[in-house]
Parts: C-alpha cells; sequence; structure tokens
C-alpha cells in the first residue's frame, strides 16, 4: 500500500494536551488518519495512547489543541460524531445479564440505519452464541461482542483500544479476519496496540508514543529502516529503550 | 455562516444529522434493564417481600378497633408506614446501588460513547425502579385488602397525590447517594444508614411517639416521617398538612440540584 493514497483526512489531531494532576500525560500530540486508513498507535504503559483515543472519542476533553473526526470536534459536536464514530474501550464492560442478541437490540436501536442483526453477528463470527448471556461467554467472545456493538451504527470510523489483548491465538487471528474485512470495507481504524504482530498485519501506518510524546511516525517499514533493525519488535524496545510490556509467553 | 466552505472534505460526505435515540430506544433500554432485574431476582426480593413481611408483622398486633369512619389503626398507621418503607428501600438503597455498579463497571461509559445520553440509562432505571415499587406496594395492598381486610383511604386522590409525590422524593434523595458513592458497596452503606436513619426519625421503629419530642419534630420534619403523616391524613380523609408536603418538596428539589451538581458518569 503507498502512504500517499490518503488525502483527506478523517481523523486530524493537532498539538493534544492533557494533563493529570502534575503529569502531562499527552503532550503535543499531532497525527492524521486518511479516510479508510488504519493508524497503530504504540507506545509502552503509560505512554499515553489510551488517553489520545478517549480524546479522540470525546470521553475526555483535551486541556490543549485540536481533534477533528470527519471534521467534527467530538466534544463540542457529540451528537454529530457518535453518528460516524464506533469506539471499543478497553475494558468495555457491559450489561452481564443481557444476551448478545438482547445487547446487539439495545446498541442498535441507538442509531437510525444500523447494521442488520446477522451480518454483525457474521463478522464478528458469534453467530451460535447469540442466545448466550454475556457473562457466560470466554474473554475472547466478549471482545467480539464489544466490537460487533463498535459497529452497530455503520461507523465510518473505528477506534480499538487492545483489541487482542488476552486473547488466545485462535480468537486473535479470528478478531483480525474481522478487522481486515472492515478494511476491505474502507472503515477508517485507529488501533491501539502492544502486540507487533497485530501491527504489522493490520497497520497502514504507526504512531509510536512515549511519555505522552509522538516519538516517531511512519510505515511498519519505515519504522524499522530507522531503528535499523530487522524487526518491528526490535524498532519499538530500540526506539523507547524499554522491553516489550504485558505481553504474555506461552510455553 | 453558511457561506463558509465545509471544512471536512474525509471521502466528502455529507454531515450526519445529528440524532438522538428516541422513544423506541428507551423502551428498549427499559427492556433491557427489567431483564437485568428479573434476571437477578435477589434484588427483587426485597421490593417485594420487605413491605409485605412489614405488613405482616405489624398487621396481626395492630389494632382492629375502628378509629375514623370503618378506618382501624391497621389503616391509617401501618399501610401508611409499609407503602413509605417501600419507597425509601427502593428510591433511597436500591436505585443508587445500582446505578454506582453501572458507573463502577464502565457500563455509563461505554454508553457514553454511543449516542444515547447516559441520561437516558437514568430514566430507563427510575422507570424500573418505579415498576417495582408498584408492584411491591400493589402486592402489599392486595394481601392487605384480602387477608386483614384493609379499606381504601378515604381521599383516594389525595393518597395516590402523596405516595407519587413521596417517590418522587426518595428518589431525589437516592439520587444523591449515587452521586456521591464512589462503589457499589459504599452505595449500599450510604443507602443502608439513610434508609435506617430516615425510617427510625420517621417512627420505622414503633412509631414516633416511642423517640424523645425533639427527634420525634425533625422526624416529622423528614422525608419518612412527612410521607407517613400525608399519607395517614389522607387515609383518615383529614386535610394533608402542609408542612408535610413542603418538606417532601423540598427533599425532591434539594436531592435534584445536589445530585446533579455532583453526578459523575464515570
Amino acid at each position: 500500500m503507498t502512504t500517499q493514497s490518503f488525502e483527506s483526512p478523517a481523523v486530524q489531531v493537532e498539538d493534544l494536551a492533557k494533563r493529570y494532576r502534575d503529569v502531562l500525560a499527552v503532550d503535543a500530540v499531532s497525527l492524521s488518519v486518511g479516510a479508510g486508513e488504519t493508524l497503530g498507535i504504540l507506545g509502552a504503559n503509560g505512554a499515553g495512547k489510551t488517553t489520545t483515543v478517549e480524546m479522540i472519542a470525546g470521553l475526555r476533553r483535551p486541556d490543549g489543541g485540536s481533534v477533528s473526526v470527519m471534521g467534527m470536534d467530538p466534544t463540542r459536536d457529540r451528537a454529530r460524531v457518535r453518528q460516524v464514530l464506533g469506539v471499543q474501550l478497553q475494558e468495555g464492560y457491559l450489561h452481564g445479564a443481557l444476551t448478545v442478541n438482547e445487547l446487539l437490540t439495545l446498541y442498535r436501536s441507538f442509531y437510525p440505519d444500523p447494521r442488520p442483526y446477522t451480518e454483525l453477528l457474521d463478522l464478528v463470527e458469534l453467530t451460535s452464541k447469540a442466545d448466550e448471556r454475556f457473562e457466560k461467554l470466554s474473554g475472547g467472545q466478549r471482545q467480539r461482542v464489544s466490537v460487533a456493538l463498535a459497529l452497530a451504527g455503520r461507523p465510518r470510523v473505528l477506534i480499538l483500544d487492545e483489541l487482542t489483548t488476552g486473547l488466545d491465538p485462535v480468537a486473535r487471528r479470528r478478531m483480525w479476519r474481522s478487522i481486515e474485512q472492515l478494511q476491505s470495507e474502507g472503515v477508517t481504524i485507529l488501533l491501539v496496540s502492544h502486540a507487533m504482530d497485530e501491527v504489522s498485519r493490520l497497520c497502514d501506518r504507526i504512531v509510536l508514543l512515549e511519555g505522552g510524546r509522538v516519538l516517531t511516525t511512519g510505515t511498519p517499514a519505515e519504522v524499522v529502516a530507522e531503528a535499523g533493525t530487522a524487526t518491528l519488535e526490535d524498532a519499538f524496545v530500540a526506539l523507547t529503550g524499554q522491553e516489550l510490556p504485558e505481553m504474555e509467553v506461552f510455553e | 455562516m453558511s457561506t463558509a466552505a465545509p471544512q471536512h472534505d474525509a471521502a466528502a460526505e455529507p454531515l450526519p444529522r445529528p440524532h438522538r435515540p428516541g422513544l423506541r430506544s428507551l423502551l428498549i433500554m427499559v427492556r433491557a434493564e427489567a431483564r437485568m432485574v428479573v434476571r437477578d431476582p435477589a434484588g427483587l426480593i426485597t421490593p417485594l417481600g420487605l413491605p409485605l413481611l412489614i405488613l405482616l408483622t405489624s398487621a396481626s398486633s395492630a389494632s382492629r378497633a375502628v378509629l375514623i369512619e370503618g378506618r382501624t389503626a391497621l389503616d391509617l398507621f401501618v399501610m401508611p408506614l409499609v407503602m413509605v418503607m417501600v419507597l425509601t428501600f427502593i428510591g433511597v438503597l436500591n436505585m443508587p446501588s445500582f446505578l454506582a455498579y453501572y458507573r463502577r463497571s464502565g457500563i455509563l461509559r461505554r454508553l457514553a460513547v454511543t449516542p444515547a445520553s447516559p441520561m437516558m440509562v437514568l430514566v430507563a432505571q427510575v422507570i424500573v425502579s418505579i415498576l417495582q415499587s408498584v408492584l411491591g406496594i400493589g402486592l402489599a395492598l392486595a394481601v392487605a385488602a384480602i387477608v386483614f381486610e384493609v379499606k381504601p383511604p378515604l381521599h383516594l386522590g389525595a393518597a395516590v397525590g402523596v405516595l407519587v409525590l413521596c417517590a418522587a422524593a426518595m428518589y431525589s434523595a437516592g439520587m444523591i447517594v449515587a452521586a456521591i458513592a464512589p462503589t457499589p458497596s459504599a452505595a449500599v452503606a450510604i443507602g443502608l444508614v439513610g434508609f435506617l436513619g430516615l425510617g427510625a426519625l420517621g417512627g420505622m421503629f414503633g412509631g414516633r411517639d416511642a423517640l424523645p419530642d425533639p427527634v420525634a419534630e425533625i422526624g416529622a420534619h423528614l422525608p419518612f416521617g412527612a410521607g407517613v403523616d400525608a399519607l395517614s391524613a389522607a387515609w383518615a380523609g383529614q386535610s394533608v398538612d402542609a408542612g408535610s408536603l413542603l418538606s417532601l418538596v423540598l427533599t425532591l428539589v434539594l436531592g435534584l440540584v445536589i445530585a446533579l451538581a455532583l453526578f459523575r458518569w464515570e
């Protein structure tokens, strides 16, 4: 994929800042995501990834800078932005006693032209679990429900925070297939991730954050070249000077 | 302003119309909330069982001597107490702990990134909660009428009005609990203290006559005591004391103001 094929940005972030008491969690972050592009947001724990996407989602008000989603400000134009933006939150809890079907019914009812049920279930491969209560599902299945709900309103922009953290290899691959389906539909995606294999596979470009600032940005290949390493994983370690966080090793 | 060129050109799409989920969505949410309650029946047993239990324990000992126009002590004192208790329990204890759980678990946060306003969740909660109150009070009334031959209030309209006002006041007080409680268990703790405190001062444990005068006086002006007094008066066909109504209205207003000032969705 070429990097210059995305001309009109779907998401534009300029000079974003967020302060928690004395700590500058996000400091002068600028990034832009072209329509239909998938941008990976990488960084160690505490690098400011989640805070950044929460400001893009309109959940937190920036202390400085600006956010534009499809030309709109998420805090000022909240109602409109929510029509085009789908969000899967890290640790997104739901009404546990409801079934997958009931949750989909609820979330679909929020939008004027929701995506049909069967399509949503199909997309996240959960058709067989439709009548199961959310609280009875496995971690991977819950995550897929969460993604299905984020897709209920046919979003043009999708924020996925820690999409596959804690999932087994089979569940991760299944999730990746769903994301690739969305990419082929032209959905713009912001993907917060720790998993370098996931980022290499799914992202057109990445932004590497450290200490709330943008360390580097480019295609995965460009970032690897810049670091002079063999893999993206090595590049991450070389550029941040840190070990990969929270990567569980199954032996 | 209309001549300004549109700033966004992402895929040259038109701006979406602002859309707020409507009544249909609210009904679906009410149904979802009701399912949550029914599927965790432990929460339902208390609002339904408690009034019945109070009724059974106090009704048998209440005097059957007619006091006013065929109404006994059971009608005039026990029934108002039972109803106000149900409302206080659900409003001050039950509803806030549900909301605190929603906040803690991130359900409100998840809804905040959809077009649904979290306010809709609140309205749905209150509706479901009112349904529980109606069920609890209805059940207690039915048993009271069939088993204990309880007679309806002489001023039925006034009684219903007082009941509605009392419910609003208790939910409003509960909203303060929901607003300030950081965790579900804190909500239960604060709600329990609120319920027992209001109840004790309002005559839940053997009538306000047993309390020292100043304490009884305070209790009469708090929503529990005021609610019981107002309902008693309506039952007896007397005019409802303005002071009681004022207390209920004041609770309603203060509760809303404080809760709105302090409320957090996260």
